[in-house]
């Protein structure tokens, strides 16, 4: 067989039966080999569209996706993708067409140094120099994706490698095995160094669970929800961490930082003690970190050891599985009983109350917040909900309420516009039978709008509410409150009309601008058996609050509940 | 402040690139670097100077795929 044969039989045995991407000239020969192969190709629009979605399919599959493009422009086309799947720990194998070792080197037709532009954007990467390497890159490709903390891993692979007769030497992964050793080397570990952990809990008189997006990709929510029913600590979540606390804990008090809910980060600044699980002390959560939770000792738990003493000073840093290390403390805490926060409980159970998201905005125009309030509500499980970077992102963070069974998939370290509409189609893919909603503002929307031709090709059934201010709204907000209301570049009152847009790849659409057309318009979109747009016209006012302004620490929130006027 | 380590590394294409990207972005400046191929791979000896502390450059370092040991001297 030849070289991109190999590579697609490596694929089946693997188990991939669905890939993602985009032909062209130097990658035509894996494209050959994909036809007739079995293996289901997904064609976006834009080799960044293919990136997406295979970055969705990961997020739900919780497997390694696949993704193809040709070189030069097609694989510069999924850095985005690749950056964004690397800050956000998503494993993808992504495969590039190169042109032929030969020419490597000499500025051929759609040459660009993959490998050279790859370093800063993917947990590893391959250039295949020779075809007796190209059985073990695949290999070791997945593996990459997928140990420890998971990320992309880009092959980039030369036209004449692809066309090369190459035998297969059926190199066995050894995968599970070292998986079992590694568990059993973990638990021992675990034992023996979460003894310091503990006893910090026990000493400690206001704890609390920051829970970051680890956990998800750990699996491990149901561990660290009967450590919170156990302990009864109160809980707040980053972005990326939405889903993994059960929502009839009340001690869970959303999510925290810029724009988190005032009691999560009151409680924060508030605690002496910051159990951190999965998460990384980011700078939207911190506010200024010199004065972000300044009575707290840390307890920092994550699979990456370079997170650990990053950003703040953990008094105890224990790295490696988060479900393992949290199965140890139920086994060690099995006996805790006395419930020694009684104080602290009824503290924060008071503010959590006092700030409690208010949605009766007088006047008849559509307030996002309760629009996504009443979505949340509406949404049968199972459900997954993408988003784009901006404002709306932020009021589905804040106003959706996320599970196991309704999960967001947001683009959280790396904020990338034009995420949602593509991330859909893959998570769509992975789950036919869950209803999948774009939440997207009209900026982001623009970005990947080339995708409306993939729902439409191949009929999936995905919701698209766009939030319309016919601003960049988010940035707007900055210039309103931090630029002397300097507006350079945010009005986009020359948008396209959506409903005919939507229309033109045959996706049905309608517009409301008015409140009492909210309840109607979502029923009537999830019960859409087919693809629906809803665009929703709201005022250019309404910003997203609370808010921690640049340079201040998170008890210093700006906050207001409705926007008068600009 | 200034420190100084040594790496082994497989001799793969790119490793010394993925070395000094991860240098320069996590921020340390590079004052000197010996390069030498042996059996094993490559050994490479860094000097580098920053305000921040030694430990994150090496917590980065040690992820990479490429990198066999790392010794602080």
């Amino acid at each position: 067989m030849n070289g991109a044969e190999l590579v697609i039989q490596i694929l089946k045995e693997k188990g991939v039966n669905r890939v993602f991407g985009y032909p062209g000239g130097a990658i035509m020969p894996i494209y050959d080999a994909l036809y007739e192969s079995g293996i289901e190709h997904v064609l976006s629009r834009h080799e960044q569209g293919s990136g997406f979605a295979a970055l969705g399919y990961a997020k739900i599959s919780g497997k390694p996706s696949v993704c193809i493009a040709t070189s030069g422009p097609g694989a510069t086309n999924l850095i985005t993708a690749l950056g964004d799947a690397n800050f956000d720990s998503v494993p993808m194998v992504v495969i590039t067409g190169q042109v032929s070792t030969e020419v490597m080197g000499t500025d051929a037709f759609q040459e660009i140094d993959m490998l050279g532009l790859s370093l800063a954007v993917t947990k590893h990467s391959f250039l295949v120099e020779k075809p007796e390497q190209l059985e073990s890159i695949v290999h070791q490709a997945f593996e990459i994706a997928q140990s420890g903390r998971p990320g992309p891993v880009l092959i980039d692979l030369p036209k004449n490698i692809q066309l090369a007769l190459i035998e297969k030497e059926d190199i066995r992964s050894t995968k599970s095995a070292a998986i079992e050793n590694n568990q059993q080397l973990c638990k021992a570990v675990c034992k023996k160094s979460v003894a310091d952990a503990i006893a910090l809990l026990l000493d400690s008189k206001k704890p609390v669970f920051y829970v970051g997006g680890g956990v998800l990709t750990a699996e491990a929510e149901t561990e660290l929800n009967q450590l919170l029913d156990l302990l009864q600590i109160p809980a707040v979540s980053t972005l990326k961490g939405l889903g993994s606390i059960n929502l009839d804990n009340e001690l869970y008090l959303g999510m925290l930082g810029m724009h988190g809910n005032a009691a999560a980060n009151h409680t924060v600044q508030e605690c002496d003690l910051l159990v951190a699980v999965g998460a990384r002390f980011d700078d939207r959560v911190t506010g200024k970190l010199d004065g972000f939770a300044t009575n707290a000792k840390v307890i920092h738990f994550d699979i990456d050891g370079a997170e650990l003493n990053k950003i703040r000073r953990a008094d105890v840093a224990l790295e490696g599985d988060l479900k393992c290390y949290l199965q140890v403390m139920l086994e060690d805490l099995s006996n805790f009983k006395s419930d020694p926060y009684n104080d602290w409980h009824s503290h924060i159970l008071d503010m959590k109350k006092e700030h409690a998201w208010a949605y009766d905005k007088p006047g008849e125009s559509i307030f996002a917040p309760k629009l996504l309030k009443d979505l949340s509500d509406k949404l049968k499980t199972p459900s997954i909900v993408t988003t784009d970077v901006g404002q709306h992102q932020m009021w589905t963070a804040q106003h959706m309420r996320f599970s196991q069974k309704a999960r967001l998939i947001t683009s959280g370290g790396s904020g990338t516009m034009g995420f949602g509409l593509p991330v859909a189609l893959g998570a769509q893919f992975a789950e036919p039978e869950s209803t999948v909603v774009v939440v997207s503002g009209d900026g982001s929307f623009m970005m990947n709008v080339q995708e409306l031709a993939t729902i439409k090709r191949y009929s999936l059934p995905i919701k698209i509410v766009l939030i319309d201010n016919a601003k960049l709204g988010m940035v707007k907000q900055w210039q309103q409150l931090f630029f002397e209301e300097r507006y350079s570049e945010t009005d986009l009152s020359d948008n396209p009309d959506f409903v005919v847009l939507a229309k033109a790849f045959d996706i049905e659409a309608e517009t409301i601008t008015q409140n009492n057309q909210v309840d109607a318009a979502l029923t009537k979109m999830l019960n859409c058996k087919k693809a629906f747009l809803l665009h929703v016209k709201i005022e250019e006012k309404d910003n997203v609050w609370p808010l921690v302004p640049p340079g201040a620490t998170n008890e210093q929130m700006m906050e207001k509940i409705y926007d008068e006027f600009i | 402040m200034m420190n100084s380590f040594n790496l082994i590394t497989a001799n793969q294409p790119a490793i010394v690139e993925r070395l000094l990207r991860v240098i320069r972005h996590r921020g340390f400046a590079l004052h000197s670097m010996q390069l030498s191929s042996t059996e094993q791979g490559l050994e490479i000896d860094f000097k580098v100077e920053s305000t921040r502390a030694i430990h994150l450059l090496i917590n980065q370092l040690e992820k990479l795929y490429d990198v066999k040991q790392i010794s602080l001297n």
